[in-house]
C-alpha cells in the first residue's frame, strides 16, 4: 500500500511539474494566440540555468557556484525570462505558423548548443544537479518526496491563482482582444506588440519554472530532457485539457501525463508476454489515438474556455 | 444430482489448476527499463528475457522463479523515471536492468534506484559521469554497468595507431554522450601513444552530406583517420572523405563492426581499416553463449549490447542468488564480487552454469561468472574492464587480426598513464 501512494506521489509530482509549463503556454496560446513551438527552449533554460547556479563544481565546464537553492531557481527563471525576451523581440512580428516554426528553431538551436557547448553544460553527456534541498534534513525516501510534492504543488496553486487573476484583469482582457482582433485593439489604443512580448516572456518564464522543478526532482538535466517531443507532449495536453482555461491546463496535464503511465504499467502487467515487447510501440498508438479523437470530436478541450464579459457594464444608467 | 454437479464443478476447477504450480509457486520480480520501442532496443530486452528464461529452467534464483517485468523507455527520460519508480514501489522489486541511454539511466539512478535502495545494472550506458558520481561516493555501490567503459576502446585505437607507426590521425565522431567521450578519450590517448591528432570533428545524425566536416578534418593533413561513429552516417562520412581523397588508413570504433557498413562503403576501400572491440575470453562459456543465442533466435548475437545485456541479467540473478531470500537491493549489490570472484568456481553463462552456481553459493563458496563479455569483473565503481580484439572486413564478414588479453588490456592502458 505505501507503494501504491510513494508511486502516486511521485507521478503526481511530475505531472504537476507538466502543468506549470503547461499554464505557462496557455497564458502564451490559450489567452494570446502565440504559437510557441518552442516550449523546450524555456523549459530548458530554466532547467539548465537553476541546475548551473546551484550546482555543485564539475570539471570540464561551467557552474558549481553552489548558490543557495532559491537563489538558483531565481536564476534559472530569470535566465528563462532574458532568453525569451530576446527571442521574443526578434520573432513576436510573426504570425501563427511562422512564429511556431521560428520558435521551434530557437528550442532545436538551443537543444543542439546544449548538446555540443560541452565547455558551457557537459555536452550531451548532461549536467549533474546538485544535492537536492533540505535531503539532509528530510532523508532521502518517502518523505522527501511527499515534501518536495508539496512544495511543487504549492508553486502549481501560486502559478494557477497569479494566472486566474491576470487574465480576469484589464490586461487579459487586452490579450484577448488582442488574440481575436489585433487592428481591433490597436483602434483602441493599445499596443499589440508590448502586450505580446508581456505575454510571452511571462509565460516562458513559467514553463521556466516548470524546468528548473524537474531539474531539481531529476538532481539532472541533459540534451535528451529537452527534445522536440516535451513541446509535444505539453501542446497536446493543452489541447486535450481546454486551450484557454487554466483549469483545463491543469487537468490536461495530469490527464495526459497518466495516460502515459497508466498504459505502460497496464500493458507491462496485463499484455502476453509475446506482446510485451512491442508495449512501447502500442503505447504511442494508443496516446496518438487519444489526441487525434479529441481533435476530430471535442477540439475545444475537456474544459473549454469561458468566455465571460469581466465587468459587465451597467447599461440601464447610460443615456443615448 | 446437486452432489454430481458440485463434484463435476470441482474437478473442472481442479483441472483448470495451473499444472506447474508444485514446490515452486513464489515468484520474485525484478525489473527492466529498456527502450522496447526502437528497433535496436527490443533485441536487448529479448536477450535480458532469455537469460531469465534460462535461471528459471534452473529453478529460478533464490528460490524463486524470475518474473521479469519489462517497461518501455521510449528513450525519453522522464517515461524512463516514470517506468522505474513504478516498478520499484508498485512492483516492488530490488533489481532494475537498464537503462541503454546514460541520459535516461542517469536520472533513474539520482532519483529512484539510489533513494529507494534499488541496485541498477545497465547493459549498455557507456558515460564517464557515472565514474564520477561513484567516485563521489553517491551511488551507495548500487549501481554496476556491464559496457566495458570507453577507455578501453580508446587505448584500443591508440594501440593499432602506434603498432601501424601513424604520425598523425584526425577523429571523426559521432555528436552524442558516447561519442564525445570518445573524441576526449582518444584525444588524450593518441597523444599519451606518441600520435598527433591534427582535427577532432562532431558528426551529426541524419544529414544529408558531411562534407563541411569531411574536408575540416581532411584539411588538417592527417596519416589517418579514427572512426567512432554509427554504421548509418559512418558510411556516408567514409565515402565522401574516400572520394575527396582521404586515406584509406583508418581505425573503426566497434559500433561500425557491421555488415551494413562494409556494404555501403565497399571491402575493395577498407582493406587497411582495422577495428578495435571488446572480446569475449578465450573460454567455452562464451561460445556457449553464442550456441544457445543462436538456438532460441536463429541469428548470430550481431548486435549492439546483447552480450552486455545477457551478462547484467545474469549477474544480477546469480547476485540474487548469493544474497538469499529478501535480500533488499543494497545486499543484492553487495553480493555481486561474490559472483564475480576471480578465485572462485568457474562457472558457465547458462542454465547448467547457474544449476552449479546454486550449489556453489549454497556451500557458502564464491563462483567466477564466465559470460558472454568475459569474466566480468566490476571495480569499485561499478565499472568493467574486459579483453579486446583487433579485427577487419573480410569478404564473408569479420576477421580477426589480434586478440588482447584483460591483462595486456590493463598494462597497455597503465602504460599510457
Amino acid at each position: 500500500m505505501i507503494g501504491v501512494i510513494s508511486y502516486l506521489v511521485f507521478f503526481s509530482t511530475v505531472a504537476a511539474i507538466l502543468a506549470i509549463a503547461v499554464l505557462g503556454l496557455n497564458l502564451q496560446w490559450g489567452n494570446t494566440g502565440l504559437f510557441n513551438g518552442g516550449v523546450v527552449a524555456s523549459f530548458g533554460a530554466g532547467a539548465y540555468g537553476t541546475l548551473l547556479l546551484g550546482g555543485s563544481a564539475q570539471a570540464g565546464h561551467l557552474g558549481g557556484y553552489e548558490l543557495a537553492y532559491p537563489v538558483a531557481l531565481l536564476g534559472g527563471l530569470i535566465f528563462a525570462g532574458v532568453l525569451a525576451w530576446v527571442i521574443g523581440v526578434l520573432t513576436l512580428r510573426l504570425r501563427h505558423d511562422y512564429l511556431a516554426i521560428a520558435t521551434f528553431g530557437v528550442a532545436v538551436a538551443f537543444e543542439n548548443l546544449m548538446r555540443n557547448a560541452t565547455w558551457l553544460a557537459g555536452g550531451a553527456q548532461g549536467l549533474r544537479g546538485f544535492e537536492r534541498p533540505l535531503r539532509q534534513t528530510l532523508g532521502d525516501g518517502f518523505l522527501y518526496n511527499v515534501a518536495f510534492f508539496a512544495f511543487v504543488l504549492a508553486l502549481l496553486v501560486l502559478t494557477y491563482v497569479f494566472l486566474e487573476r491576470l487574465t480576469a484583469s484589464p490586461f487579459g482582457r487586452m490579450l484577448r482582444a488582442i488574440r481575436e482582433d489585433e487592428t481591433a485593439a490597436r483602434s483602441l489604443g493599445k499596443s499589440p506588440s508590448r502586450a505580446r512580448l508581456v505575454a510571452f516572456v511571462t509565460g516562458s518564464v513559467i514553463i521556466g519554472l516548470s524546468g528548473a522543478l524537474y531539474a531539481t526532482f531529476y538532481a539532472f538535466v541533459s540534451p535528451q530532457d529537452i527534445l522536440p517531443i516535451l513541446t509535444f507532449q505539453i501542446w497536446a495536453m493543452l489541447i486535450v485539457g481546454g486551450a484557454g482555461n487554466n483549469r483545463g491546463a491543469m487537468f490536461g496535464a495530469f490527464l495526459i501525463w497518466g495516460a502515459w503511465s497508466v498504459s505502460g504499467w497496464a500493458l507491462a502487467r496485463f499484455a502476453p508476454v509475446e506482446a510485451q515487447l512491442f508495449t512501447g510501440s502500442i503505447q504511442f498508438i494508443l496516446i496518438g489515438a487519444v489526441i487525434v479523437g479529441m481533435l476530430l470530436w471535442r477540439p475545444q478541450g475537456l474544459f473549454p474556455e469561458r468566455l465571460i464579459v469581466s465587468q459587465p457594464g451597467d447599461f440601464s444608467t447610460t443615456k443615448p | 444430482m446437486k452432489k454430481i454437479l458440485l463434484t463435476t464443478l470441482l474437478a473442472a476447477g481442479y483441472l483448470a489448476l495451473p499444472s506447474g504450480a508444485s514446490a515452486q509457486d513464489c515468484t520474485t520480480k525484478i525489473g527492466a527499463v529498456l527502450p522496447t520501442s526502437v528497433d535496436w532496443g527490443r533485441p536487448i530486452a529479448e536477450t535480458a528475457q532469455f537469460a531469465v528464461d534460462q535461471v528459471n529452467e534452473a529453478g529460478g534464483a533464490a528460490g524463486c522463479k524470475i518474473d521479469m517485468v519489462l517497461r518501455d523507455t521510449q528513450v525519453d527520460p522522464k517515461v524512463g523515471v516514470d517506468a522505474a519508480k513504478a516498478l520499484v514501489d508498485l512492483d516492488g522489486v530490488d533489481v532494475l536492468l537498464g537503462a541503454v541511454s546514460s541520459g535516461v539511466s542517469m536520472p533513474i539512478l539520482t532519483s529512484v534506484t539510489v533513494p529507494g535502495d534499488v541496485m541498477q545494472m545497465s547493459c549498455c550506458s557507456s558515460s564517464t559521469a557515472f565514474t564520477k558520481l561513484a567516485e563521489e561516493g553517491k551511488t551507495d555501490g548500487l549501481w554496476f554497468r556491464t559496457f566495458a567503459t570507453t577507455a578501453v576502446q580508446s587505448a584500443m585505437g591508440a594501440k593499432i595507431a602506434r603498432d601501424k607507426g601513424y604520425k598523425s590521425i584526425a577523429i571523426l565522431y559521432k555528436n552524442d554522450d558516447w561519442g564525445q567521450d570518445m573524441a576526449r578519450l582518444l584525444a588524450a590517448d593518441f597523444k599519451a601513444a606518441g600520435v598527433d591528432v591534427t582535427a577532432s570533428v562532431a558528426i551529426n545524425d541524419g544529414q544529408p552530406s558531411y562534407r563541411a566536416e569531411v574536408t575540416e578534418a581532411l584539411a588538417s593533413q592527417p596519416e589517418a583517420l579514427y572512426l567512432a561513429l554509427y554504421p548509418n552516417e559512418g558510411s556516408s562520412a567514409v565515402r565522401e572523405w574516400l572520394s575527396l581523397g582521404g586515406t584509406q588508413d583508418m581505425i573503426l570504433a566497434n559500433s561500425l563492426k557491421s555488415d551494413e557498413f562494409r556494404d555501403k562503403v565497399g571491402l575493395q576501400y577498407l582493406g587497411k581499416a582495422l577495428g578495435t572491440d571488446t572480446a569475449s575470453p578465450r573460454v567455452a562459456s562464451a561460445d556457449a553463449f553464442v550456441e544457445a543465442y543462436k538456438k532460441r533466435f536463429d541469428s548470430e548475437p550481431n548486435g549492439p549490447g546483447l552480450a552486455n545485456s545477457y551478462d547484467a541479467a545474469m549477474i544480477a540473478l546469480l547476485a540474487m542468488e548469493a544474497a538469499g531470500a529478501d535480500a533488499s537491493g543494497a545486499e543484492i549489490a553487495a553480493a555481486v564480487p561474490k559472483v564475480t570472484d576471480p578465485k572462485g568456481t568457474p562457472i558457465t553463462a547458462d542454465t547448467a552454469g547457474f544449476a552449479s552456481a546454486k550449489d556453489v553459493l549454497a556451500g557458502g563458496g564464491t563462483v567466477m561468472y564466465q559470460g558472454a563479455t568475459g569474466n566480468v569483473r566490476f571495480d569499485k565503481n561499478g565499472d568493467v574492464s574486459a579483453p579486446a580484439v583487433i579485427w577487419s572486413f573480410t569478404e564473408d564478414g569479420i576477421k580477426e587480426d589480434e586478440y588482447v588479453s584483460l591483462e595486456q588490456v590493463d598494462q597497455f592502458i597503465a602504460s599510457l598513464k
